[in-house]
């Protein structure tokens, strides 16, 4: 398939990407990673069925450790229902079934000894309506430590998370306000703060800057890269552009729940390998 | 006619209207007349029953004109006057004016209904050994919580076990029980044996003291104070400081001190004076405090005043001038004294206080249970599979239960409760848990309907978070969903206060002298001592008294559906 290899070439083009360099710098754990960042997420041969509807067919992909990657693609396109399914949040839906392998760290996410909620500790999400809980803010974000039992030190994580989601100075003195009185993208980071609060080691987004405006999108897109210092970070998006300011590595999904081309996104979008990818690219449809 | 003076703005476009389009808005017109019709029909229908209903329970025929013109003059006239002018000139006055009347007229019944209770029910020492009981299992749930926070196991025992120690103790416990098959009678062997008494409970250990503190004491300390403590935290939320709780609870203290010491010298028993205290001036200061601090809609204080004043000025002058009132058949005598051979001694107090205890037995047995099985059908059941038939199965029966005739629970009731259970022919217990049965489908759609209403955004974040389903169900639906369900179960006790076939079935007192004593007593209920009154001979039954009981009925019933509305408008706010 079009994606093998797609580990590599996620940071070959590494050094020639402007915004990020300064990570490798300062990153010791990544000084190293040239010729590619372990992989923590990877699935083979992945297939995915709403009742008898195929959503996704024979996904392979590799998803690099502290990167950004992004999956892009038209709507309806399967690329939802591939995050959905790193962390089982598809579990809940009855008609999901799930064949092939989905591997976190070298484990079958979907082996029998697995248990999801365990799973989803490790691996938050951030969905593509801001949904913060009807409670404040300072609920909100230790909803997760308190349901993970992490209740010690619960002030200072709130905080943390709160700094890291480059919250803080917006509620700083009004952490008892409800959180749905917070505007539309400090209620998306909020969701994001409430997400890394517990220390996930993958953050999966889907689509969380779309139902937001231009300058509430730049902050989300800034709080991305920031998050990829330390977290693993799988975001599904719509926008091309986003992707190409924001994602070390993208993968394309085209109709019909097929993975068409992944690889570093430079090469994805200067010199894709499909013309479908192009077409897709350059806007002649999708 | 509505279409004659939208006629003038039209002949642009009707200059090009065809046949057919005048007859198809003839045709809505005609159609929105008769929908009119009917819902007025039917308003109309109901009202004129409640009109004689209320004639006949009041009689307001019976007392001169005179009176009626007095009163008229000094508290119709002035006090309409009063609430038209804060409807129309000032926006919050309105809201003012009807807060400030009705919150101590509810609170005043909610305080009735608790003195009745200490009455009748349990004895002011029984409540506060058993208020002892509920913070000393409180604090041991507390306690362990703090120790061993990781125990979640562990701490389901206690949170079951502690309560149950707390009030029961460690009791005596015998059993003596032969085991036999159904069919042939053989005995397959006999159970038996007695444990000694252990540990008492709180509430006995608390009764047995050798000196037990004043009523009304235990009753500032278990009810006002906590009540206070309550209020005080709206006040201090509203005014964004510590201080105003503190203050909120010395004012509760202080007034209900002063004044159970007060009371008794004007023949108030300085027990209900703090239970009525509690429930009528504490949350009346409480909302006068924010409407005077934030000066918004002050003219609406004079409402009440001038209702207050109106009655006393009105019954000043019918004393003096002569005029006789009223002969109602529905006054204090009627709330108060049970039902009589007499017409004019009859009354509804036995039957009222039957009415509450069974709502108690209801509330406490279907509420639990509804809500559970709506839970489960909601959140846990699977939708797909044959599973997910027999679930669809029994969620289509659930809505047929709701429709099955009220005398047939009855049966249920008889056959269950009274028979098999030996629960006691005509019990508060029976006839609540008959009702409970019977309202208990209504409960399960509302609490679904509830819980189906939570955004699933809301399930996939706390599922994202690593929650497990029961952290999810327990911290984000079920906060959620529980006004509206509330809203549903209030409605549906509604329906529980008024149902009689039932408590027919079961066996309950056409008529009792002596109000139920407790959960094991027999008991008569308002609709029942209604349906008996029906039947009576002397036609002042069957015209006064029995309209009467229709009126406290449907009062009651007015008060819960209002707390229902109530319930459901905060919420609607809220989201």
């Amino acid at each position: 398939m079009s994606s093998d290899g797609a580990g590599q070439g996620a940071v070959t083009g590494m050094a020639d990407r402007s915004e990020p360099e300064s990570r490798t710098d300062d990153d010791p754990e990544r000084s190293g990673a040239t010729d590619g960042a372990e992989t923590v997420i990877e699935s083979r041969d992945l297939d995915v069925f709403y009742g008898d509807e195929q959503a996704l067919r024979g996904i392979d992909l590799t998803i690099p450790e502290h990167r950004v990657t992004a999956l892009i693609g038209p709507s309806g396109c399967g690329k939802s229902t591939f995050l959905r399914s790193i962390n089982r949040m598809n579990d809940l839906i009855d008609v999901a079934r799930v064949e092939g392998d989905l591997l976190f760290r070298g484990k079958n996410v979907y082996d029998e000894d697995v248990d999801p909620v365990a799973l989803r500790r490790k691996i938050g999400m951030v969905f593509q309506k801001p949904n913060p809980f009807p409670k404040s803010i300072r609920d909100n974000v230790a909803y997760g430590l308190e349901v993970q039992g992490k209740t010690d030190d619960i002030d200072e994580r709130i905080h943390t998370a709160l700094e890291r989601a480059a919250l803080i100075d917006e509620v700083e003195d009004r952490l008892d306000e409800s959180g749905l009185d917070l505007s539309g993208g400090q209620q998306q980071r909020l969701c994001i703060a409430r997400a890394i609060a517990t220390d996930p080691e993958v953050l999966l987004m889907d689509e969380p800057a779309s139902a937001l405006d231009p300058v509430a999108t730049s902050k989300v897109e800034d709080l991305v890269e920031e998050l990829a210092q330390e977290y693993t970070v799988v975001i599904v998006t719509h926008n091309m552009q986003q992707a190409a300011r924001i994602s070390d590595k993208t993968a394309v999904f085209l109709t019909g729940g097929e993975l068409v081309e992944a690889g570093d996104t430079n090469e994805i979008f200067e010199n894709p390998e499909h013309d479908r990818v192009e077409d897709y690219i350059t806007g002649k449809f999708g | 006619m509505a279409g004659g003076t939208a006629e003038p703005a039209e002949p642009p476009e009707s200059a090009g209207m065809t046949g057919t389009e005048e007859v198809s808005r003839l045709r809505g017109t005609l159609f929105e007349a008769v929908t009119l019709g009917a819902t007025v029909f039917g308003l109309l229908m109901v009202g004129v029953l409640l009109l004689y209903v209320v004639n006949d329970a009041v009689r307001p025929l019976s007392a001169d004109p005179g009176w009626h013109l007095v009163f008229f003059l000094t508290l119709v006239v002035p006090s309409l006057s009063v609430a038209a002018y804060c409807y129309t000139r000032e926006g919050p006055a309105g809201e003012v004016a009807y807060a400030t009347f009705g919150l101590p007229v509810v609170g005043l019944l909610v305080g009735a209904g608790i003195v009745v209770v200490f009455l009748e029910v349990v004895s002011v020492a029984d409540w506060f050994g058993l208020a002892l009981a509920l913070v000393a299992a409180a604090g041991a749930i507390e306690l362990h919580r703090r120790l061993r926070p990781y125990a979640a196991l562990e701490r389901l025992a206690v949170l079951i076990v502690a309560p149950l120690v707390a009030i029961f103790g460690v009791p005596a416990l015998s059993v003596d029980r032969t085991l036999a098959t159904p069919l042939t009678g053989t005995e397959l062997f006999t159970l038996s044996f007695s444990t000694p008494k252990l540990l008492p409970g709180v509430p006995e250990l608390f009764t047995s003291l050798p000196v037990l503190p004043l009523d009304w004491l235990l009753l500032v300390v278990s009810l006002t104070l906590p009540v206070a403590f309550a209020f005080g935290r709206i006040v201090s939320r509203r005014r964004e400081d510590d201080r105003g709780r503190l203050e909120t609870v010395a004012a509760a203290g202080a007034v209900a001190l002063v004044g159970a010491l007060v009371a008794p010298t004007v023949g108030i028993d300085a027990a209900h004076w703090v239970v009525l205290a509690t429930t009528t001036l504490l949350p009346l200061g409480v909302y006068l405090e924010g409407v005077v601090r934030e000066r918004a809609g002050l003219a609406g204080l004079w409402f009440p005043v001038v209702v207050v004043a109106g009655t006393l000025v009105g019954a000043l002058v019918v004393e003096t001038v002569g005029f006789a009132g009223p002969d109602p058949w529905l006054d204090w005598g009627f709330l108060t004294s049970a039902t009589s051979r007499s017409p004019a001694d009859a009354g509804i107090y036995p039957a009222l206080v039957g009415s509450i205890l069974m709502l108690v037995v209801i509330v406490v047995s279907a509420f639990p249970v509804g809500v559970g099985a709506a839970i489960y059908l909601e959140e846990y059941a699977p939708n797909s599979g044959p599973l997910g038939t027999f679930v669809t199965l029994v969620e289509i029966n659930i809505g047929n239960l709701a429709g099955v005739p009220s005398v047939v629970y009855g049966l249920l009731g008889l056959a269950i409760f009274v028979r098999t259970f030996d629960l006691g022919n005509g019990t508060v217990i029976v006839g609540g848990f008959t009702v409970g049965l019977l309202i208990l489908p209504i409960v399960i759609i509302s609490a679904q309907e509830a819980i189906r209403a939570v955004p699933d955004s809301l399930r996939q974040a706390s599922y994202g978070m690593g929650a497990t389903q029961w952290q999810t169900i327990r911290n984000v639906v079920l906060p959620r969903a529980l006004p509206g369900t509330l809203t549903g179960t209030i409605l549906a006790l509604g329906r529980a206060i008024g149902e009689t076939a039932p408590l027919l079935m079961i066996g309950a007192a056409a008529s009792v002298r002596t109000p139920p004593n407790g959960f094991f007593s027999r008991f008569s209920a308002m609709p029942r001592q209604i349906y008996s009154w029906s039947s009576e001979i002397q036609p002042e039954f069957r015209y006064g008294v029995l309209a009467a009981g229709v009126v406290t009925l449907l009062v009651v019933l007015l008060m819960m559906n209002g707390t229902a509305i109530l319930i459901r408008n905060k919420y609607q706010r809220e989201s």
